[in-house]
């Protein structure tokens, strides 16, 4: 199976064209490239590297979130219409379980993404002979609480991913024993991302396929805190 | 005999998810379009990490329906046009990648459009462009005289130096308790009363083509405030009557002057204000009592707010100069001509 994979979730830049698990062409920036202005060109080049045409892609993988919103909105935006317009299949895979893939077999991998004001998106996972469960669904959180969630675990199980220096502070104090993995030593890895993508349900209905947010916009947020409900029976967009 | 031109456009700049196919840029077989007003009337005004999702919610349905609707497949087609800005950066970033990707997947040209351009050229849905034209532009973000002086080549005569006009009408309308998009229940509310208070006509002795709202809309609020603090009851309608004629006195003065020192045969009135009546009737009877022979073209209504449909009629311009982008397009907020 051939497996074109990209994430655009956070600061990092990762395509990769994959097949039967074997990489056939991968680019990576760590930089902050424009992901707008970068992901088609550096998709088209991974091809062309393969020696395929995007029509002998088997199956489309985009990392779905969380992230930044504009970041994941680029990856899944092209990985939809990707999808849509040459009828493939397409996966999504949470952006953090692409990041806990690069934690230590045995550990509880927590995949965290700074949020700023000590909050995070995490989500813990475990690699039980090979495969990969889902301890802690993937949230964003205030950095106590998610130690307070993480209290029953033996602490020098417990290995963090993706960490900002930031985060590094809090988990230091916090949690001393557990093992800190740096963003820049856990960067998104598409080939990993296809990987995983192989082995993942395709989505059913591309049309509404949408990235993972895990946060209400601000704007959303204070109108349901002002008494506001979502009528599910009210279409907020309406074809005219 | 020459060979048809099919344009699949995209327009997502501010809260409507639009795709349509153009043929030879004058000839509309799907204009899809997904509004998002009802989301955002929510927050009395456009959100646009909102308006951002939303896009990413609606886009490939748009697609299917307008290549069923237009009965094309991807085989039919010529180019792919997106409009790149101005707008919001967030939302053009939904339209712009879709564009690239089908435009990739199925290596068709790719053609950046502006966004504004798209607006003046809905006209040519209506009739032939005579060049040079003057087109005045108005709408919820801009109001502008743009001096079209050959097909694709526009000169900016006159801008807004503070507000959009259309921006004035939802301001003053929420102080009349009229949610966003105000525009069109003003216009109706100004049919009704009578311009009794004399709100200033901003820069209308100035020797420019500048607009400016802002003293205006701060005119229209005082009066309301202060009637308010003395428990006097104002008139809507005249409200309404007075903020519109103050607002159309502007437009036809910068308007005639611009055609006084650049004469045209059309004028065309783009962008969302452009649905105004009263703004239509107004332009329609100064050029009568003027006697000048100049040639009125307002959009469909339906092509008056934003659409794909306008920027496959631009974007076929491009196209017929050969004026292609490549797949590093980004969005560009602030453009202009």
């Amino acid at each position: 199976m051939k497996i074109l994979a990209f994430d655009t979730s956070n600061k990092p830049l990762t395509v990769a064209v994959v097949e039967d698990g074997k990489c056939l062409a991968r680019m990576d920036s760590s930089e902050e490239k424009t992901h707008s202005v970068s992901l088609l060109p550096d998709i088209q080049e991974s091809l062309e590297k393969s020696g395929l045409n995007v029509s002998d892609i088997d199956r489309i993988a985009v990392a779905a979130g969380p992230g930044s919103y504009t970041g994941v909105r680029i990856a899944v935006t092209v990985a939809k219409t990707l999808a849509f317009t040459l009828a493939k299949p397409l996966v999504g895979i949470s952006s953090l379980r692409l990041l806990a893939a690069n934690g230590t077999d045995g550990k509880l991998i927590v995949a965290v993404e700074d949020a700023r004001n000590d909050n995070a998106f995490a989500g813990a996972y475990i690699d039980k002979s090979g495969e990969v469960v889902n301890v802690i669904e993937d949230q964003h959180i205030a950095m106590d609480q998610l130690f307070e969630k993480l209290g029953n675990y033996p602490e020098e199980q417990v290995e963090f991913v993706n960490v900002s220096e930031h985060l590094a502070e809090l988990i230091q104090d916090a949690m001393p024993k557990a093992s800190v993995v740096l963003t820049k030593d856990s960067l998104p890895d598409s080939v990993k991302l296809a990987q995983i993508a192989e082995n993942t349900e395709p989505v059913k209905d591309i049309n509404a396929f949408v990235p993972t947010y895990l946060r209400l916009t601000q704007a959303e947020h204070d109108w349901i805190k002002k008494g506001h409900k979502e009528d599910g029976n009210i279409s907020y967009v309406e074809e005219i | 005999m020459k060979k048809d031109t099919l344009i699949l456009s995209f327009e997502s700049s501010c809260d409507e998810t639009s795709v349509a196919v153009i043929k030879n840029g004058k000839e509309i077989l799907s204009n899809i379009i997904a509004t998002q007003i009802k989301s955002h009337q929510r927050f009395g005004g456009v959100v646009p990490e909102v308006a951002s999702r939303h896009h990413v919610e609606e886009i490939t349905i748009c697609i299917q329906m307008a290549m069923d609707e237009a009965e094309v497949d991807y085989d039919d087609l010529d180019a792919v046009a997106v409009t790149y800005g101005p707008g919001l950066v967030g939302s053009l970033l939904i339209g712009i990648m879709a564009a690239k990707t089908v435009a990739f997947a199925h290596d068709l040209p790719l053609i950046k459009s502006n966004h504004l351009a798209g607006h003046i050229y809905s006209a040519k849905f209506v009739t032939d462009l005579e060049y040079p034209f003057m087109a005045l532009l108005v709408s919820g973000g801009h109001t502008e005289l743009v001096y079209v002086k050959a097909p694709g080549e526009f000169e900016t005569l006159g801008d807004t130096r503070d507000d959009a006009v259309g921006e004035a009408y939802d301001k003053i309308g929420r102080v009349l308790g009229i949610n966003y998009p105000a525009g069109k229940e003003v216009d109706r509310l100004a049919g009704i009363g009578q311009d009794t208070f004399n709100f200033p006509r901003a820069m209308v002795q100035e020797d420019n083509l500048d607009f400016s709202f802002s003293g205006l809309k701060s005119a229209f609020i005082n009066t309301v405030h202060h009637a308010d603090q003395v428990h006097e009851e104002l008139s809507k309608e005249d409200l309404a009557a007075s903020f519109q004629g103050a607002v159309l006195d502007i437009l036809a003065n910068k308007t005639f002057r611009a055609i006084k020192t650049h004469p045209v045969k059309q004028l065309v009135v783009a962008g969302g204000v452009a649905a105004n009546q009263g703004l239509r009737s107004r332009l329609a009877s100064e050029i009568a009592k003027r006697n000048d022979d100049i040639e009125l073209v307002f959009p469909p209504l339906r092509l008056c707010g934003d659409n794909a449909a306008m920027i496959g009629a631009i974007a076929q311009i491009q196209y017929d100069k050969k004026d292609f982008a490549d797949l590093t397009v980004n969005a560009d907020p602030s453009l202009d001509f």
